[in-house]
Formats: structure tokens, C-alpha cells, sequence
């Protein structure tokens, strides 16, 4: 309940601090802000997915159903927050580049990834059987995860993209205003806390069905 | 397990050449797959016509074609032991590595005859310029051996579900989009007189991993 009303504060702070304290970046303008979204919703959706592949090796190799619900719930909350990440990359590029979507290869890559952790929840619910879904979900979803680091961090490096990391990176790495830095990563931690919090409910949400699905007369 | 890890490439060949066995008595696989691939390539002649000079929507057309015909067919090879009950025979002679890599394998054959029909005849009847062969083979090449490690894996875990048939092509199109990506990115840039090694390190890279995570996972394939 703390933990709850901590985290609400700190990311409610944080993003007034975004609009009232940091500055913007001279290109960017007012769609600087984005970054404070964007990128810690981009960097759950990687944390998310790795986590989902951890928990399936884990499930593979222990057999214990709790890890198949930390691989459903974090490729879940993943494809939430890869959506979250799409939509508002795509809300600023139409104020940037001035339309919505245009295959830029960011856009293909992560809208690829969208596809291969949906195809992971359509596996999920073709699998009645319990044990044999969380088998079958666990190699689909750490094969799947091969695909990750091509679609995030290869493909977008090697095709040419309008992407501005280059606007961040190399010019900003070194001269970054600093209280950009400062709500950039407390955001980052703030999302990676939210995931957390998410997570754990998934997770407690599916051991008490699974309860109540064990209990004598107690399935509904 | 009367096959033990050191006669395993033996397994591999064995279960290859049963594939391939079973595939030319009835041929119904490949007939269907060949006919498939056919009709869709007619389908999109006919619908665009002569394309010489847009060699850009060429590469394009030419991997949906391929996609679709491997869509299409690469599911088979395991439904096929779940459907006429054999799997649990087979399992019994050869480790599921095993089983995994000849099935590959022969997917990967089942491609190759699948596009030394369709390839050429799409270059006829779309009027293609002429390709720079050793790029374009390469291509693929090494397209052909990335679809067939991804969809051996997803047919592996489809066959094990309901609404096999209907799952693989959803389940297994999302996996093999990066290839297709790399693929017509490399077709298109081959056309134009583009380098192309940056795609064939692309895909390289990815059928690498894609076979060496899938290799480690084929133990857990069956349990029951």
C-alpha cells in the first residue's frame, strides 16, 4: 500500500518535474518530452521480455508452474509496454516527421516484435493442458526471444534510420542538460518499479486461480 | 533410448531419410506445396503483370511467394506424425535432437525443390531482369535455411496444439518477418547493383542463433 503510493508520487513528481524543471533539446522542441515516456516504456518492454525468457529457461528447467506465470505476466505487461512505446513513438513522429507511420526501420522492428510476443499469447491460449502449455509457451517464448536483440538493437543500427538516438547520443551524451539526465533516469527507475508492481499482481492473480482451481468444489 | 548420443548423426540421417521416404511414396505434401506456390505466383502475375523495371516490388513479390509456400507446407512434417499417430514410435528410436535436426533438414530440402521451381518461373513470367547469381543464390540460400529453422521450431510446438494447421501460419509469419525483411532488402539491393552483405550477415546471423537457442530446447519438446 506504501509501496503503492510511493511509486504514484515519485512518477507523478517526476513528470511534472519534466514539464515545469528540465529543459528542452534545441531540435526537439517541445517533443523532448517524449524521451521521458518513450524510452523507459521501450526499456520495460526489453526488461519484460528478457524476464519472460528467464522464467521460461527457468520453468524448463525446474518444472515449477510459478515461473510460467512470471513468463506469461512479463511478456504480457511486455506487449503492454511495447504498445505503449509504439503509440507514443508514433505520436511524435507525426509531429516530427510529420506523419504517423512510415516504416522507418525502427518502426518496422518493433511493430515485428509486437507480432512475435502476440504469436506467444496466441500459442498460450491454443494449449489447454497446463503443464504442456507452460512447456510448449517456455520454448516459443525464449526462441522468441532471439529475435529481440536483432529487432532493437541490430537492424536499426545497420539500415538507415531517422531515429534520433544519433540527436541524444552523440551530441547529447556528452552535453545532455543534466536535469534532463536527472528525470530521464528517475522515470526509467520509476517505469521499472511500475513493471515490478504489475508483475507481482499478474503473478499473485494467477497462483489464487490456480488455487481455486485445485480446491475441491472451489473451481468456477 | 537404444539410439545413444554418439550414433546421433546416424539418428539425424535416418530420421532425414525416412522423411523423405515417406514424403515420395505419397508426394502429397510436396504436390500441394508445389501447387500452392504455383497458383499464388499465377495469381500475382496476373494481377501485376509484367514488373521489369520495378525490381524494388519484384524482390518484394518474390519473398511473399516463397513465405507463403513455406507457410503453407514447412507445419507438415511434424503434423503429420501427430496426425497419423507415429510420433510416439518414432520417439522411441531416435532423441528428439535428433528427430528436430532431420526434420529440418528435410524442410530445408522441401524448400529448395519448392524454389527451383518457383524462382525461376517467377523470373520468366514477371519479366525480372537478370539477377547478379552469386548474390541472389546467396540470398537465398541462406533465406531458404533461416525459414526453415524457424518453422521447424514453431511446426515442432504447433503440432502439439489445437487448430494445428490454422496456428503455424500466425504463430510461425512473425518469427520469419525479420527474415523476410532482410531477404527483400537484399533482392531489392542486388537488383540495383547495391552490396548485399551487410543482409547475408543479417540473416546469417540470425538462422545462427535462431538454430543454436532451438537446439538446446528440443529436449523439452515431449514429455508425456
Amino acid at each position: 500500500m506504501i509501496g503503492r503510493l510511493l511509486l504514484f508520487a515519485w512518477i507523478a513528481g517526476w513528470i511534472v518535474a519534466a514539464f515545469v524543471w528540465a529543459p528542452l533539446v534545441p531540435v526537439l522542441a517541445e517533443t523532448t518530452r517524449v524521451l521521458y515516456f518513450h524510452i523507459p516504456a521501450a526499456w520495460v518492454t526489453v526488461l519484460a521480455l528478457g524476464w519472460s525468457m528467464v522464467h521460461s529457461i527457468l520453468y524448463l528447467k525446474r518444472r515449477k508452474l510459478e515461473h510460467d506465470d512470471h513468463a506469461a505476466g512479463a511478456a504480457e505487461i511486455g506487449i503492454l509496454f511495447c504498445i505503449a512505446a509504439t503509440a507514443s513513438g508514433s505520436l511524435w513522429a507525426k509531429a516530427m516527421w510529420g506523419s504517423y507511420w512510415n516504416w522507418d526501420p525502427r518502426e518496422t522492428s518493433i511493430f515485428f516484435l509486437l507480432l512475435i510476443y502476440a504469436a506467444y499469447l496466441a500459442v498460450r491460449s491454443a494449449i489447454d493442458q497446463e503443464e504442456r502449455r507452460a512447456r510448449l509457451s517456455a520454448i516459443y517464448s525464449t526462441v522468441a526471444f532471439v529475435a529481440v536483440p536483432f529487432l532493437v538493437f541490430v537492424v536499426p543500427r545497420i539500415y538507415f534510420s531517422l531515429h534520433p538516438d544519433p540527436l541524444i547520443n552523440t551530441r547529447g551524451k556528452v552535453d545532455m542538460d543534466p536535469r534532463i539526465r536527472v528525470v530521464f533516469f528517475a522515470l526509467l527507475i520509476g517505469f521499472t518499479a511500475l513493471f515490478y508492481w504489475m508483475l507481482s499482481l499478474r503473478v499473485r492473480v494467477a497462483r489464487v486461480e490456480r488455487r481455486g482451481l485445485a480446491a475441491p468444489g472451489g473451481a468456477t | 533410448m537404444p539410439t545413444s548420443r554418439s550414433s546421433s548423426g546416424a539418428a539425424v540421417w535416418a530420421v532425414l531419410r525416412k522423411e523423405c521416404l515417406s514424403e515420395w511414396r505419397t508426394r502429397y505434401g510436396l504436390n500441394a506445396a508445389l501447387l500452392f506456390a504455383v497458383t499464388s505466383l499465377a495469381a500475382v502475375s496476373f494481377a501485376v503483370g509484367r514488373l521489369g523495371d520495378r525490381s524494388d516490388v519484384l524482390s518484394g513479390l518474390l519473398w511473399i511467394v516463397l513465405l507463403f509456400a513455406s507457410l503453407a507446407s514447412l507445419a507438415h512434417a511434424f503434423v503429420r506424425e501427430v496426425e497419423g499417430k507415429t510420433l510416439t514410435l518414432l520417439r522411441l528410436v531416435a532423441p528428439p535432437t535428433a528427430i528436430a535436426l532431420g526434420k529440418l533438414l528435410f524442410n530445408l530440402l522441401f524448400l529448395i525443390s519448392i524454389e527451383v521451381v518457383t524462382v525461376p518461373l517467377f523470373l520468366v513470367l514477371m519479366g525480372a531482369p537478370p539477377p547478379r547469381w552469386i548474390s541472389f543464390l546467396a540470398l537465398l540460400a541462406l533465406g531458404s535455411i533461416a525459414l526453415a529453422i524457424a518453422a521447424t521450431v514453431v511446426g515442432a510446438i504447433i503440432s502439439q496444439t489445437r487448430g494445428r494447421g490454422a496456428l503455424f501460419a500466425g504463430t510461425a509469419f512473425p518469427l520469419l518477418l525479420p527474415v523476410v525483411a532482410a531477404a527483400v532488402s537484399g533482392t531489392r539491393a542486388q537488383w540495383s547493383g547495391a552490396p548485399v552483405d551487410a543482409e547475408l550477415r543479417l540473416l546469417a546471423a540470425y538462422a545462427v542463433a535462431l538454430l543454436a537457442v532451438s537446439l538446446l530446447l528440443y529436449d523439452h519438446l515431449w514429455e508425456e
